[in-house]
């Protein structure tokens, strides 16, 4: 699965840490996540849709 | 570390100190993996536990554990247990080969020690390829 993580955080200017506290998870998640090495649950790529302040999953993960 | 826990971690080194005091006082058991008696081994052991719960509450980190460490360390204990049954497979041919005197002590501390290291590899490694 890929992610457009790393696109919407530099566009909001949040760093990996603060997004990683926003969902409550580790930054070696969110590393893990914006390398497309880690497929998400639905519930943390509803939390993180959410940080990055997007209506709609897809627009963050790519199947 | 929640209350509760420690509490818990610490009856427990508490008691396999005190065991340790009763043993000695008592005078029961022979030398024990390098130490004098198990009662020596069990003191030195309650005194570490202590010092170990000691040293994480004072860290007092607030620990995130996220599904993906769960999701790890679940790979890494199947991996480790795959791992000792290859092991005691292996143990018991060499054993039928040529019959291994080793105390059960002994046996024990390796196999737990097998445990922890492999444990360890194997989430060192999941976690760079998750």
């Amino acid at each position: 699965m890929k992610t457009k993580i790393a696109f919407y955080r530099n566009k909001l200017g949040i760093t990996q840490q603060e997004l990683a506290d926003a969902v409550q998870i580790t930054r070696q998640t969110i590393i893990a996540l914006e390398q497309n090495k880690y497929n998400p649950s639905l519930e943390l790529a509803y939390k993180i849709t959410k940080a990055l302040k997007k209506k709609h999953i897809e627009e963050v993960f790519i199947l | 570390m929640k209350n509760k826990q420690k509490t818990w971690r610490y009856i427990f080194a508490v008691v396999v100190l005190a065991i340790g005091i009763i043993l000695e006082y008592l005078k029961i058991g022979k030398e024990f993996l390098g130490f004098s008696s198990v009662g020596t081994w069990l003191i030195y052991i309650g005194f570490v536990m202590i010092v170990i719960i000691r040293l994480q509450f004072i860290k007092n980190k607030k620990r995130i554990i996220d599904e993906r460490m769960i999701k790890i360390s679940y790979k890494a204990t199947r991996i480790t247990f795959v791992a000792i049954i290859l092991v005691a497979f292996f143990i018991m041919i060499l054993d039928g080969i040529n019959p291994i005197n080793l105390a059960y002590s002994m046996f024990m501390s390796y196999l737990i020690c097998f445990m922890i290291i492999t444990y360890f590899i194997s989430y060192k490694i999941l976690e760079k390829h998750n």
